[in-house]
């Protein structure tokens, strides 16, 4: 095992060993360790002082932003006010300058008493307390030794807890679940009481003392846990549970959010009561000694914990669960079951969870339940993630507003006011927020203002200029006050206008008139009109130029201006000429013919958000091919590269020989920019690179990532590519077993087996079926040579060969190749 | 001089958020935001996920 240690987050300080209970379910004094024999009642003065010093040392050298302390025992209120006074005021006092101290207790709530809730109050110390449901439920374990119920006591604590002066501490309620009880009569019954927040706990167990299973049944717990699922379900969710909403997190693909669910590296550590370190005290169900590490806060560090086998055997996330669990798809949502459920004294830890049947039927019960809550309406519907899209980019806008907090000044706080005053109007930034580099802008100024980079200010300054081409775009006659550098005024999507020498900077009023836009500068107006679609150019203004706008194919920019648009696979081509304009037009018209006619889905959904093509440059062999985001354990490669990200609604695009080859081209880019959509907006997938995968056109294993963009793609391209296509089904079947998948990414598999399934198949060669049948390939390509008859062996551009090395994925998540709309075209255009 | 007018960008605005509204620290916004920014760090507290309390 090797690898930093995971920093504590949460410290579990034992106060005081004893308990004035007897429930005999406890781990603490009924099961397999029973080192609170030895342990003194109550923690120490010196015990308190070198944990707040540990901690303290532990926070600053990990930079913690923010650690959890929960007070517990035995039971933690035995310990009496005056000792938890002293544990708060020196936690308080030696963290909170640091770090966001986060205290919490865990009581039986019998001895809780104003006296404790105005010391809490006092330190902000937030109350969790046990129940187990309603009285007949709480008394199956939870009595004193004499057999006395502790229920109406456990009631009144609570009562007391709900007063308003108090209703803040209020934390939540814990129940221990036995199956034996009502689980509509428990919910109900901690519900009445109107916690923040409920948990439910599977009782300790291990392979060695399995749990209770009164009908025999591998699923009782579950069945039991579902019940409540669907009580809570039905009454509106109106409590967060944290075991349900655990499931759903890890279902969505989000973290687990208890260490009895899911893959997270353990960050807890047990301080005892005579200040030794300890592991998670549930181990104590396993065997004596199990949660001991040697070390204690007199002698050790936390970082010395941290470096304990047991400790690290436990932040291992999936090599640290069973072969067995490593292989199970739901591994991502149960995380092998809590630690201690797995031990047996002849494997160790190295099992199942005995809880295995349970957790599986549980996490698949409420996948069922919930499978069409959790799919964002952006995979089924292309408005849906239009809007998602949209509303991505004017988030990093606000985002940005607030990283900048004030450093602005008052260049920014102008633009910023005008921004929100335009916004309120509704219309007048539509084209801002359609526009794809808005983003790329935004993107790259977040990285600047994280980096410290010393024009990063300077950047989020350009504001206005995205403002002003907006308002021209929209001929809403608001002036705006719009920086220009190295003598160049730019509008972003509109064109950039020359104002004086290349090192000319300052400031322009730009403000749109009926037919253009006029600037201001230096007592000088200057008048540009854009009535022309083409939108020609003169010797100082030099517009974004169109495309399209007839026979059906949709009127889109050729930005080849963006200062932006720089965030492709491959590099961006310089300004084209009039004369490559009017090639691109022809053959786009052509290709978008082909497109309507084959693809005709694809191309209508596209008419719908294309909105930008960039042209890219062909590249020299290899240049493109910076090597990929490396699969780091427990990362997402999809999440590095989305880094340099655009908007939907951009494609870059080489120059293509002949309208087949762009036609084709055109539809790869359309998968990959509607994939790159959907995993920016939400999650297909979760833990990518944790497993590796064959892929039908590679020699080396993938991360799921990688897989589900190559079949996307090749799903995609079909029709125009069998080989491609036989590869996508074959990839598609390994998918359907991948653990990383999320609901929605099932529901895209689900998509994707019905496009493979009504795969058209391969397009006839040219010639097979006579000249004018209407197929591609009888149109002819500009160059006379190339005909779009992709039968096998499909043409090199087309063809999917096995690759040696992972290339580079550019900002967008892609298939094998991202950058073969730059490597395999031909520059001729 | 809109370029490019869909049904699409229309359907897209019907359930906007006004910008001064968006609370880029909250639960959905800031998880959509963490996929493509660098995370910030702050002082916000963690939940807890002690198994044997809340």
């Amino acid at each position: 095992m090797t690898g930093p240690p995971v920093p504590f987050r949460e410290i579990v300080l034992k106060v005081h060993s004893r308990c004035d209970l007897a429930c005999d379910h406890c781990y603490i004094y009924e099961h397999a360790d029973q080192s609170w024999l030895t342990r003194p009642k109550a923690i120490s003065d010196e015990a308190i002082s070198w944990t707040a010093q540990r901690l303290a040392e532990h926070v600053k050298s990990h930079a913690l932003p923010s650690v959890s302390v929960i007070l517990h025992g035995g039971e933690p209120l035995l310990a009496g006010p005056l000792r938890l006074r002293r544990v708060c005021a020196e936690l308080t006092a030696a963290i909170q300058p640091l770090a966001e101290l986060d205290l919490r207790i865990h009581t039986n709530g019998l001895q809780l008493s104003p006296r404790y809730l105005d010391l809490f109050d006092e330190y902000d110390v937030k109350v969790g307390i046990s129940l187990d449901g309603d009285r007949s439920a709480n008394d199956r374990h939870r009595r004193f030794a004499d057999g006395r119920t502790s229920h109406p006591l456990v009631l009144k604590a609570v009562e007391l807890l709900r007063e308003d002066r108090y209703r803040h501490l209020y934390l939540g309620l814990l129940c221990t679940v036995d199956v034996a009880n009502d689980p509509i009569a428990v919910y109900d019954a901690l519900t009445e009481l109107d916690p923040p927040r409920i948990d439910f706990l599977l009782p300790h167990a291990t392979w060695d003392a399995p749990p209770v299973r009164p009908n025999g049944s591998p699923t009782v717990y579950a069945d039991w846990l579902l019940t409540v699922f669907d009580r809570w379900d039905t009454l509106g969710r109106r409590v967060p549970v944290r075991l349900f909403e655990s499931v759903l997190s890890t279902l969505a693909g989000g973290p687990s959010l208890t260490e009895s669910l899911g893959l997270a590296p353990t960050d807890l550590v047990v301080v005892e009561t005579d200040g030794a370190l300890e592991q998670v005290d549930s181990l104590k169900s396993a065997y004596e000694g199990a949660a001991a590490t040697g070390f204690d806060v007199f002698h050790h560090s936390f970082d010395e914990v941290a470096a304990h086998p047991g400790v690290k055997a436990r932040q291992r996330e999936l090599a640290g669960v069973s072969e067995t669990c490593r292989q199970c798809p739901v591994v991502r949502s149960c995380g092998g079951g809590l630690y201690t459920h797995r031990y047996s004294e002849a494997t160790d830890f190295d099992n199942t969870s005995v809880y295995c049947s349970d957790l599986e039927a549980l996490i698949r019960g409420i996948e069922r339940r919930v499978a069409d809550e959790l799919v964002p309406a952006a995979l089924t519907e292309p408005s849906a993630l239009l809007a998602e899209d949209q509303d991505l980019t004017r988030a990093l806008l606000v985002s940005l507003h607030g990283e900048l907090a004030g450093r602005g000044g008052t260049r920014w706080d102008r633009g910023w006011e005008l921004t929100l005053a335009l916004d309120a109007q509704g219309d007048p930034l539509d084209s801002l927020w359609r526009h794809p580099y808005t983003r790329t802008w935004l993107q790259d100024t977040h990285r600047a203002l994280a980096g410290k980079r010393p024009d990063a200010v300077e950047r989020a300054l350009r504001l206005p200029s995205y403002l002003a081409a907006a308002l021209v775009a929209a001929g809403s006659p608001t002036p705006v006050r719009t920086p220009y550098e190295e003598g160049v005024l730019r509008l972003p999507g509109l064109g950039e206008l020359r104002m004086g020498e290349p090192s000319a900077s300052g400031e322009a009023e730009v403000e749109a008139t009926g037919d253009g836009f006029v600037v201001r500068a230096h007592g000088r107006t200057r008048q540009v009109r854009l009535t022309s679609t083409r939108r020609t150019e003169d010797d100082d203004w030099r517009p974004v130029r169109t495309l399209g706008g007839t026979q059906g194919v949709p009127l889109l920019r050729l930005d080849d201006l963006d200062p932006y648009r720089d965030c492709f696979a491959a590099p961006t081509a310089d300004r084209l000429t009039s004369a490559e304009v009017e090639r691109w037009n022809g053959l786009l018209s052509e290709a978008w013919a082909l497109l309507r006619q084959f693809a005709a889905e694809e191309a209508a959904e596209a008419a719908g958000w294309l909105t930008t093509l960039t042209p890219l440059t062909s590249s020299p062999p290899g240049a493109t091919e910076t090597p990929a985001a490396p699969s780091l354990f427990g990362r997402s490669s999809t999440r590095e590269r989305a880094l340099r990200g655009h908007g939907y609604g951009a494609l870059g695009i080489a120059p293509a020989r002949n309208p087949e080859q762009l036609a084709v081209e055109l539809l790869r880019g359309f998968r990959r920019a509607k994939l790159n959509a959907l995993l920016e907006v939400g999650d297909l997938y979760a833990q990518d690179g944790w497993w590796r995968y064959p892929a039908p056109w590679r020699s080396e294993e993938v991360p799921v990532s990688e897989l589900l963009a190559g079949v996307w793609e090749r799903a995609g391209l079909a029709a125009f590519d069998p080989e491609g296509a036989d590869q996508a089904k074959r990839g598609l079947a390994t998918l359907e077993r991948a653990a990383e998948l999320t609901v929605s990414g099932h529901r895209l598999l689900a998509q994707l087996r019905r496009e493979l399934a009504t795969d058209p198949g391969p397009l006839p060669r040219q010639g097979s079926d006579g000249p004018g049948d209407g197929r591609p390939g009888q149109g002819g390509g500009s160059d006379g040579a190339a005909r779009w008859a992709p039968l096998a062996p499909s043409p090199p551009h087309l063809r999917s060969q096995p690759q040696q090395s992972a290339p580079s994925t550019g900002c967008r998540a892609s298939a094998d190749s991202p950058g073969s709309v730059a490597r395999n075209a031909s520059c001729d255009g | 001089m809109a370029i490019q007018t869909p049904a699409s960008f229309a359907v897209a605005k019907r359930n906007r958020v006004p910008l001064a509204q968006i609370d880029v620290r909250g639960g959905e916004v800031a998880k959509k935001l963490a996929r493509i920014i660098p995370a910030t760090a702050d002082r916000t507290v963690r939940t807890s996920s002690f198994n044997s309390a809340l």
